[in-house]
């Protein structure tokens, strides 16, 4: 762990011209800005000033955005062996992307992400560990690996394949995502499968896949050439930096105007005020008001865009051909069966719209907070004619304060909003996520859905909750990759206590030296229906590591083998080994594959991560980075999938990938593409359509339904609306949210805690509160505060859902399913005028202070995924923090100032 | 790593305070620090060895002649290229590694530790807090309160803060905290 006695250098050393260079990308957010190693040997002899004296050819002092070298941009590896000096900074050649070689704090800072025992990285897991006697001791990979199958092998064969769950990241680089899941769901198929950011497997954004939109459609200077942005639950600037940069700042530059919808006034909203540019600073939860708000301005007015919606939406017949009609178990039927969301087309949904009370302009002002006038201003820079009648062209971007705070209704509201405004798959008019964690999902197989026990109104089965399914006493043993899983969910106390009564408390603890005695109690105390828990990371983590593992594996991750991932354009690259990972880690591919081979599973004798990703490829075919093609085009030139993608570097390639007719290789610049021509697509697929194992669907030119045209749905406040006037502010209570910030955004796993600087910055959790809030409860900026609840509200029974309403949050509670518990949470208080006053914001995951902890442990009730984002607390002055009075650490300076 | 130019802070004679006791500033633990604190004139300071930079000492401004919130810019430690710094009156509120009677005059780099931005003229009175920035370029904020660490934005490291000292009514830069951006060493032959 890094403290927050951070002391700056003055001097670098600069890599000289022999220094060895391989491209990289950064390891954090979505965009994945390239990077470049520079490498060479510890005592070889640094650069010189000259320009004919380093790796950088230029000479110093550099000039403004030319390569520079700060001193945490350095450090010191072993490489084979052998201690060498790395300098990272990002990749001036870039010309897609970081163009120019922009760069973020985070990826700035990412030199000191490598293992050095002399940094805060000193306690990177370097050996496997098993707890015995209580203490995690050190033990051989054969002797944790043996201990690890025969403990899981039982534990299917007795208590079924649901009692093994799994619960990892989504997104740690394709290789391992794939044997993680072709071990979990292929090979021991058990439906208590989830990702690190979810309770179950299932899409995080529902309106966006019932419409038709795929997450990731549009190409990141699709972003620059709307006229309007509207950017909802994020500040782009903050959490995708580079993509605000180097992207939609010159895109406001050159007029674009941009629309803020986010309750706090950070740097880029400040920007886009600044610019002529609106914020619409919503309370928590409401964003599907204020949309309908808007669209019924936009409908009332005829400003829609009819030409689009002839074309584009499905009509009344359209919408009910492939879903809709009978029971078959599509992700669809349920929800049309209630009726709440399908529309005949556009005359229904303008129809229903208009029926709303809630959308009415005054109502809404008043549910959201949002001045009324703004909102309507709002309404007419998306949709309103321009004076020669030609159309406004906007976009529209979403992300997790948006789609994590009222799942289903929010995605579908901005589906529709954007559907009659024009958006979606067309330069200047597009929809999309801007994105969170990089996209290195593969799946190597499928979720066995109709084993979950759940089941929702309908026939249809809902994938299994797995933080239910363990507090229910189910899980017996928990397989943790690269999570933290408590702090990451929702209601997190109530969860820690459970996996600490399941674990802690359990009389069969493992007190013998005898692996076939250690066994058997770990089988003993899995049969007496408590849990035993194994964990990959690259640290050891409290307390799924340090309180709750029973075997700990150290992985190798981001320098210490070569990954492959996209970012959130579908731009795929290599990610270069280019040092050794501490002590005895290894990659998760390789964790996965002893594992797998020791309970007897057939495909894990890979050599390599190569062979992992060309295993993978065919299972890319049809998705939105499928790179099958790029491996046969890299088969074809005699190279491997992995060496095509190197020489590809730092811009690499968009995916889904093709050959055309010419045997040229080629990406995909946008999905949803509407305005492809003849041309392009004889350019990219040849002549004669697609031939060879091309792949080529809906997706390319059309969007993700049944017949290639967006459904136009509902988003019913009402669905949503009883948990929100149920968990609204009472008494002395304020909303309560969290999330990301700048400094730490997709970066906190090994960032805040061990990046010198950034824990200088933000040295444990903080909360923003607006000034009115504070000066009521005699709160200064420097106070700790405790922020405490006694209503979080966490579901607790699987049921049998038979009647529409049975999973409605106020059905849930009469009839007993819903238990409140008390959480308590401190923080450093930041009293700031730019968060919207009456609520608090929090770091999302600091994991001393956990925020969500406060959040409710109630799913969507038609998604299965948390509203993160929703919660209330009460807060109190406990006391004054060193940061009141010392100047050293934290800044209470506003993020808005301009 | 690189040679840095090392010396005995005695023989210097110059540096009021290490680097370290200057990043601890206006608190009160600076006490648990003072095994190698060098004041010269006190009973601590002649055998004590301790590593500083060989910077020069610069005559900036005359306290008495400074105002309130009027930045004055100067080069500094030389004159050659990424050397523009400003010196600022922050109007009473009391800072790390401030100087006078208010400790409230303090003096930073003008190029954004980023992308190497201009920071003239964006120095900001906010409440109480001072801060320079947005940086034209990618934004970045800086606390001048606060060594000029990050306040939001993209910099790998605070903006390098001038150590000054204060002699009767003279202000002098006497030495850097941080490296200035473009270069590899604060102090060059440029």
């Amino acid at each position: 762990m890094s403290t927050n006695y951070y002391l700056p250098e003055d001097s670098v050393p600069l890599p000289p011209k022999h220094a060895e260079v391989l491209t990289t990308c950064c390891d954090y957010c979505i965009v994945a800005c390239a990077y470049k190693v520079y490498r060479w040997p510890l005592g070889s002899g640094d650069g010189g000033p000259k320009a004919s004296e380093n790796a950088f050819g230029i000479d110093f002092p550099s000039n403004p955005l030319q390569d520079w070298v700060a001193p945490a941009q350095h450090n010191v590896v072993m490489h084979k062996s052998i201690p060498h000096n790395v300098v990272i900074t990002p990749n001036k050649d870039a010309t897609t992307v970081n163009t120019n070689g922009d760069s973020s704090i985070r990826g700035g800072l990412i030199a000191q992400k490598c293992y050095n025992p002399k940094t805060p990285t000193r306690d990177r897991l370097s050996t496997p560990l098993m707890r015995i006697y209580g203490i995690l001791q050190p033990v051989p990979w054969d002797f944790a690996l043996d201990v690890a199958a025969e403990v899981a092998k039982h534990v299917i064969a007795k208590h079924g394949a649901n009692a093994y769950s799994v619960k990892t990241y989504s997104y740690q680089f394709i290789e391992n995502t794939y044997a993680i899941t072709k071990y979990a769901l292929r090979h021991i198929n058990t439906a208590s499968f989830t990702f690190h950011d979810t309770p179950s497997d299932v899409t995080s954004t529902p309106g966006f896949r019932d419409a038709g939109f795929d997450n990731f459609g549009p190409s990141y200077d699709d972003w620059a050439s709307a006229d309007v942005l509207m950017c909802l639950g994020t500040d782009p600037y903050e959490t995708k930096t580079i993509l605000f940069t180097q992207h939609i700042m010159p895109g406001v530059y050159n007029g674009m105007k941009l629309i803020m919808v986010n309750p706090r006034e950070t740097a880029g909203v400040a920007f886009a005020k600044k610019m002529g540019g609106l914020h619409l600073d919503v309370y928590p939860g409401t964003d599907t008001v204020l949309l309908g708000a808007i669209a019924r301005i936009v409908l009332e007015n005829g400003w829609q865009d009819n030409e689009w919606l002839k074309k584009w939406v499905n009509n009344k017949w359209e919408s009910n051909s492939g879903f809709g009609q009978g029971t078959r178990n599509t992700p669809w039927q349920w929800r049309t069966t209630w009726g709440k969301f399908q529309t005949k087309g556009f005359e229904d949904y303008k129809e229903w719209l208009l029926s709303q009370p809630e959308y009415e302009l005054d109502k809404a002002a008043e549910l959201t907070g949002v001045d009324a006038a703004k909102i309507r201003t709002a309404a007419e820079w998306i949709a309103k004619p321009k004076a020669d009648g030609t159309r406004v062209k906007a976009s529209f971007g979403i992300e997790k304060g948006f789609y994590w705070s009222n799942n289903t209704g929010n995605t579908n509201a901005i589906s529709s909003l954007a559907t009659i405004c024009g958006a979606g798959g067309r330069p200047g008019q597009v929809v999309g996520r801007f994105g969170g964690h990089q996209r290195g999902g593969r799946r190597g197989g499928k979720l066995p859905r109709n084993k979950s026990p759940e089941k929702v109104p309908g026939r249809r089965r809902r994938a299994l909750d797995t933080d239910r399914w363990l507090v229910s006493g189910h899980t017996r043993m928990a397989h943790v990759i690269g999570t933290t899983w408590i702090q990451a969910m929702s209601g997190s106390q109530g969860l820690q206590q459970r996996f600490h009564e399941l674990v802690v408390t359990n009389p069969h603890q493992v007190r013998t030296y005898d692996k076939q005695e250690i066994i058997d109690t770990l089988k003993a105390r899995a049969d007496s229906g408590g849990m035993v828990v194994i964990n990959q990371d690259i640290y050891l983590r409290n307390p799924i590591g340090a309180q709750f593992s029973d075997i700990v594996f150290p992985a190798a991750t981001w320098g210490e083998e070569d990954f492959m991932r996209a970012n959130g354009e579908r731009r795929l690259r290599l990610y270069q080994k280019f040092y050794d990972a501490p002590g005895d880690a290894k990659p998760d591919w390789w964790i996965i594959a002893q594992l797998a081979k020791r309970m007897g599973f057939d495909g894990f004798d890979w050599k390599n991560s190569n062979d992992v990703a060309e295993e993978s490829s065919r299972f890319s075919r049809g998705g939105r980075k499928a790179y099958h093609m790029l491996k046969i085009y890299a088969h074809r030139q005699g190279r491997t999938l992995h060496e095509q993608l190197r020489l590809l570097g730092a811009d690499g390639i968009q995916g889904p990938t093709f050959i055309n007719e010419k045997g040229e290789l080629k990406g995909t610049k946008r999905l949803h593409d509407t305005t492809m021509t003849a041309e392009m697509i004889a350019e990219r697929y040849g002549d004669n359509g697609p031939g060879e194992a091309n792949m080529v669907n809906k997706k390319m030119t059309h969007f993700n339904t049944q017949t290639g045209k967006v459904n136009l749905q509902k988003h019913p406040w009402s669905l949503f609306s009883d948990f929100w006037t149920w968990l609204k502010p009472k008494d002395d209570e304020l909303w309560f949210s969290n999330g990301r910030i700048n400094e730490i955004w997709q970066s906190g796993f090994d960032d805040v805690e061990r990046r010198p600087y950034i824990t200088q910055r933000w040295p444990e959790n903080f909360v923003e509160v607006h000034p009115d809030d504070a000066k009521a409860r005699g709160i200064e900026s420097g106070d700790y505060v405790m922020m405490y609840s006694d209503r979080v509200a966490a579901q607790k029974d699987t049921i049998i859902g038979v009647h529409n309403d049975h999973f409605q949050f106020s059905e849930l509670m009469k009839r007993g399913h819903i238990e409140l518990s008390k959480a308590a949470v401190t923080a450093v208080a930041v009293v700031t005028p730019h968060i919207k006053k009456g609520m608090m914001y929090a770091n999302m995951l600091d994991t001393r202070q956990p925020s969500n902890a406060l959040s409710a442990r109630v799913v969507d009730h038609i998604s299965g995924n948390y509203n993160y984002k929703m919660g209330v607390a009460k807060v109190q002055k406990i006391g004054e923090s060193q940061y009141k009075k010392e100047f050293r650490s934290m800044s209470f300076a506003p993020r808005n100032i301009t | 790593m690189t040679t840095k130019h090392e010396e005995s802070a005695v023989a210097h004679g110059k540096c009021m305070l290490n680097r370290r006791q200057f990043l601890l500033g206006a608190t009160s633990a600076a006490a648990t620090t003072t095994t190698i604190t060098l004041f010269p004139g006190t009973a601590q300071a002649a055998p004590v060895k301790a590593r500083v930079i060989g910077y020069p000492r610069k005559f900036l401004a005359k306290l008495s002649e400074l105002k309130d919130h009027e930045p004055l810019a100067f080069n500094y430690p030389d004159d050659g290229k990424n050397t523009t710094c400003t010196l600022v009156k922050m109007g009473n509120v009391k800072a790390g590694g401030g100087i006078g009677p208010q400790r409230d005059i303090v003096a930073f780099s003008n190029l954004c530790t980023h992308q190497g931005g201009p920071l003239h003229g964006t120095y900001k009175v906010t409440g109480d807090q001072r801060t320079l920035g947005q940086c034209p370029f990618h934004l970045s904020v800086y606390d001048l309160r606060r060594h000029g660490i990050i306040v939001s934005g993209q910099a790998y490291q605070s903006l390098p803060q001038i150590m000054l000292e204060l002699e009767g009514d003279d202000i002098y830069a006497v030495g850097m905290m941080g490296l200035l951006f473009g270069r590899h060493e604060n102090l060059m032959n440029t």
